[in-house]
């Protein structure tokens, strides 16, 4: 009797065949895209989509094109922040236009896919109850089309907002295995640092991708009445942060970002001055300039 | 997965699918030297995998349309939240994958919006509060094929109504404790 080996094919199905065109189409898609960068956090509520609609918006004001993927499946913002909540998405043969941003940035997210406010991602199956075993291919999948299947045209940058957790990271890199680099966000509290170090093991250690820095949102606030920064969380020395070689850059807190999220309009567009504005636009060079040294 | 035929020690031919009913999709094989069929039925839970990886049985040798699962399987998706601007036909061509000869059924196979293939006709047989309670216990992938288990062995035993001791006399007949 003949072994599994000594068949020929799996009857007519060629599923390796089908994976191997979904990946390549995946890879065609990327092939305009100078650098994918990851941003992901360990716990979430540290400010890691705030922080890459600001990146983005830096990188388009240095002259970059840039595109965002809102990977975070089931808890999309970035379009609220982008302001394209609203927008209709077009397609055609060769792929889905994505939303474009008033500066230019180009933008997928599930957000402009639900019906409504409340309505939670859920999809298509005969029963709910053991959605356990094939919710999370699901996601793989969408995420896997909305990146590979959204006509990004050329772009510098695109920039892909992960979830929090390090749980989505391995996913990602199996989607785009030459992944530019992964930032890292994170606050100054025990308990976020403490977190964080297992995403960044689990991107440097585990998955061997690079590691392009740590950013420290809301890193401390500057006082209204003497103007010097004060800290808004318990850690003030970050000696022992494990990251600081890579730190890329302290953000303050400043309220007006959150409001600036709200309404749709980046932070960076209307405060061009600010200590903010200031540290997230280094950081945005300093991501460049790790792709060009 | 690959399906041998012992006697012919020949590999089957992917030969038809049907559409999912209750969740469950049945494929056909076939061998090539003596033709004998067999019937490989996936539970719901994995149709839904291959539904979720968007994989097609027998191979897909239709064009692929952009973002296609996303389209077609999120339940809580706008009306509209795509608008083709497109012209130009995107049926009919072909993308990669298998040469099944069978691909317009294949492919109506996950297609929600094609004509549902009929429901089974219903039983006609009640069910008692306590049975239907005990139904729901039994893991959801298996449940759809212990109803038609359990009443079929009800009609052979001349019962129209479905109780919790017709289940316990239907139990040897499975698996599956319920």
């Amino acid at each position: 009797m003949k072994s599994y080996k000594e068949l020929p094919d799996d009857a007519g199905s060629n599923i390796i065949g089908q994976v191997t065109a979904q990946a390549n189409r995946l890879s065609q898609r990327l092939s305009t895209v100078k650098h994918t960068v990851a941003i992901m956090s360990g716990k979430g509520g540290v400010g890691k989509s705030a922080i890459t609609a600001n990146i983005a918006t830096a990188l388009s004001l240095m002259g970059c094109t840039v595109g965002i993927v809102d990977a975070d499946i089931n808890g999309p913002s970035i379009a609220k922040m982008m302001g394209v909540r609203n927008i209709t998405l077009e397609y055609t043969k060769s792929g889905v236009l994505p939303a474009i941003s008033h500066l230019g940035i180009k933008i997928i997210s599930m957000d402009l896919i639900l019906s409504e406010d409340d309505a939670p991602v859920m999809w298509n199956a005969q029963t709910q109850k053991d959605a356990f075993t094939w919710r999370s291919t699901m996601e793989v999948g969408a995420l896997r089309e909305f990146i590979g299947d959204t006509e990004w045209g050329d772009l510098d940058f695109l920039l892909l907002d992960l979830p929090p957790g390090s749980d989505r990271l391995p996913n990602v890199v199996e989607l785009i295995p030459n992944l530019g680099g992964v930032v890292v966000v994170t606050i100054p509290s025990e308990i976020s640092q403490l977190i964080v170090k297992k995403s960044i093991t689990m991107a440097r250690d585990i998955l061997k991708v690079p590691i392009i820095g740590v950013v420290e949102n809301m890193a401390f606030y500057m006082c209204k009445h003497c103007g010097e920064p004060e800290p808004l969380f318990s850690v003030q020395d970050t000696s022992d942060y494990k990251l600081n070689e890579n730190t890329l850059g302290k953000i303050p807190f400043d309220p007006k970002l959150s409001l600036c999220n709200d309404s749709g309009t980046p932070y960076l567009s209307e405060y061009l001055n600010t200590p903010a504005t200031e540290a997230i636009t280094e950081i945005a060079h300093k991501i460049q300039n790790f792709f060009n040294s | 997965m690959k399906f041998l035929c012992i006697d012919c020690d020949t590999a089957m031919k992917f030969k038809d699918v049907t559409r999912p009913e209750q969740g469950s999709v049945t494929a056909v094989f076939e061998c090539p030297e003596c033709f004998t069929e067999i019937a490989m039925y996936l539970n719901p839970s994995e149709t839904q995998m291959l539904k979720s990886l968007d994989l097609k049985l027998g191979g897909n040798n239709e064009a692929v349309q952009p973002m296609q699962m996303v389209r077609s399987q999120l339940e809580t998706a706008k009306k509209d939240p795509f608008t083709n601007i497109s012209s130009e036909v995107t049926n009919g061509e072909t993308a990669e994958g298998g040469k099944c000869p069978f691909t317009s059924v294949i492919s109506e196979a996950f297609d929600e919006n094609s004509e549902p293939t009929p429901e089974p006709e219903q039983s006609g047989l009640k069910w008692t509060s306590e049975a239907l309670e005990r139904l729901e216990r039994i893991p959801s992938f298996v449940r759809p094929m212990a109803k038609m288990g359990i009443e079929s062995f009800a009609k052979d035993n001349g019962h129209s109504e479905i109780t919790g001791e017709i289940m316990d006399a239907a139990r040897g007949n499975f698996p599956a404790q319920f």
